[in-house]
């Protein structure tokens, strides 16, 4: 059947988010409806005001309000240790684990020669600035365990070991191809501890 | 192990059928295009969710359908359990045991089934990529470890080849393909390694039953062609592979493709040490094309400590009395269940075979039990 216009849009837009199918984004949408309108104008503005307010840390690449963010500002976390992820999402799970009291740095993808990504399209050139400038001790790679994170982990030890600085690869215990996001905090904690030098 | 039952849905010519089978031997009679072969793709399927005839899963759903499902009870050393396979495009393939849902790369090792059929004279007559298609589901069904990386090269080799030609006119950026080197060299190396040692335990078992099959009692041997210098220390392959891919690099660029690797390796039979390709006689390339699949139940029969079930599509009219009989003593001597399909009169085969038997006939998309018959 076909909804009246605003509904059809409404679920459509559900319909877009990662993870959800038809049947979820009718759920959401009917729940919406059914909802006060003064909750779901603070919702509508919360999401815009997450989209204008939020950027990426001019350093790190991680999500923030303020430039630099509060893990690079942070004058307890150890600036020698720095931890390379591909998604801002895969700082909020290392955090999860409250292991790692280190700075980070988000590449924003893996490479992948079919998807068009190089390291021009990654933060790369901004690592190696950042690694150039000194004071950082060890690299912890944590790109996620499949062929292209594995393909981005050698190609920065590569570029990294050169410097003098310590290169290490987060072991993974944790199901091969998968995603860092679907490790669990135990699982993830263990691969910190057991990561291995490159 | 044993096939207690199947029942198919839209699969190939097969609308809707439930099937009990004898736990020895079934036999299918039934004029050709009816759907025999048909029923044995699908146990096969079942059992690895492969096919032997298509790599395009979408080709095996019945004309005008959407999806296609698969059941059937298996009996092993450790109990039994209850396959389920769908498949429709999208969501892809599903498959579950007991209701709990599994991937295929933790599926396709669980059943020994060895599948007989004319098209296995290709193995011995037809280009390298029916050979690598062989090694590759065999070594598949025989360690997970394969499988799994058997798609991380073919990903790895994607990548590369796109990087060669999006380098094509480019300066050559060391930095850029040494990461996807690495990884050609180190999955491809295993890979290698892997299909060596799995020719060495198939040679041995295949050379036994040669010897029996060939009237001039000759030597069957497997010889690995890689596109690698492999030499005799198979822990140096990495190193040859790595050196080679070096020296390729420019031709590959210009050409815009990855050239050396096991996806381009091949096997050769050979015969007395001749490869039964070129020089074999007919009745020589048959017997090598036989005597691969015989051992191939044994290495099976060995690896998974289960009897394997043997698939036999039409391949006794291919045969003369001789290997026919030696055929059926394989098939006798096995002790395990079997699933024998024939369009010529099968009374012979039948009265061939001493053990308890059901006969069923196969018309249009349609079985029928014929007869059963218990141990004479
Ligand atoms: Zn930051």
């Amino acid at each position: 059947m076909v909804y009246p216009e605003p509904l059809e849009k409404l679920i459509t837009g559900f319909c877009r988010f990662p993870g959800i199918g038809p049947k979820t984004a009718q759920r959401l949408a009917f729940y919406l409806l059914d909802r006060p309108r003064e909750e779901v104008a603070g919702f509508a503005r919360a999401m815009v005001e997450a989209k204008d307010k939020m950027r990426f840390c001019s350093q790190c690449g991680c999500f923030t309000e303020k430039d630099p963010c509060g893990f690079c500002t942070d004058p307890r976390r150890e600036r020698a240790v720095l931890c390379v992820v591909q998604e801002p999402r895969d700082v909020l799970v290392l955090e999860r684990t409250g292991q790692f009291r280190g700075v980070y740095h988000v590449l924003h993808g893996a490479l992948s020669p079919l998807d068009g990504i190089g390291p021009e399209e990654l933060r790369l050139p901004l690592l190696a600035r950042r690694i150039g400038a000194g004071g950082i001790g060890e690299v912890i790679i944590a790109t996620n365990p499949n062929v292209e994170g594995d393909a981005t982990a050698a190609y920065i030890a590569r570029m990294v070991k050169p410097l003098g600085v310590k290169v290490t690869r987060i072991a993974f215990g944790l199901p091969v191809g998968g995603d860092l996001e679907y490790a669990d905090d135990l699982t993830l904690s263990r691969s910190l501890e057991g990561r291995r030098e490159m | 192990m044993r096939l207690e039952s199947i029942s198919l849905t839209n699969f190939r010519n097969y609308d809707g059928q439930e099937i009990l089978f004898h736990p020895r031997f079934n036999f299918f009679e039934g004029l050709n295009g009816q759907g025999k072969t048909n029923l044995l793709e699908a146990i096969y399927y079942l059992a690895v969710a492969h096919s032997f005839r298509t790599g395009q899963d979408h080709e095996i759903v019945n004309w005008n359908e959407e999806y296609f499902f698969l059941k059937g009870v298996f009996t092993q050393e450790k109990g039994r359990s209850l396959v389920e396979i769908g498949y429709q495009q999208p969501p892809g393939l599903k498959i579950k045991v007991d209701g709990k849902a599994i991937r295929r790369s933790e599926y396709i090792h669980r059943h020994p089934v060895i599948i007989f059929s004319p098209d296995d004279l290709r193995l011995v007559k037809e280009g390298p990529s029916v050979r690598r298609r062989f090694m590759n589901l065999e070594g598949s069904r025989l360690k997970p470890r394969y499988y799994r990386q058997l798609k991380e090269y073919h990903r790895v080799l994607q990548q590369r080849n796109r990087l060669l030609k999006d380098m094509k006119n480019a300066a050559v950026n060391q930095a850029l393909f040494e990461p996807w080197d690495h990884a050609l060299v180190a999955l491809g190396g295993d890979l290698i390694r892997q299909r060596l040692s799995l020719l060495q335990t198939l040679e041995k078992q295949a050379c036994f039953f040669y010897r029996q099959l060939s009237a001039s009692a000759g030597t069957l041997s497997l010889r690995y062609l890689a596109t690698v210098e492999v030499g005799n220390d198979p822990a140096l392959i990495e190193r040859s592979f790595s050196d080679r891919l070096k020296k390729t690099r420019s031709v590959e660029s210009k050409r815009g493709c990855t050239m050396i690797g096991p996806h381009l390796d091949d096997f050769a039979l050979l015969v007395d040490g001749y490869d039964a390709k070129k020089f074999g006689s007919q009745g020589q390339q048959r017997a090598a094309a036989l005597a691969l699949k015989m051992g191939e139940v044994n290495l099976f029969r060995v690896s998974t400590k289960e009897t394997p079930v043997v698939l036999l599509d039409d391949v006794f009219s291919e045969f003369d009395l001789e290997r026919r009989k030696q055929l059926l003593q394989f098939i006798l001597d096995g002790e395990g269940q079997s699933f024998i399909t024939s369009s010529t009169p099968i009374e012979q085969l039948v009265r061939g075979l001493n053990g308890g038997k059901k006969i069923f006939f196969v018309h249009k998309g349609k079985i029928t039990v014929d007869r059963i018959e218990s141990v004479n």
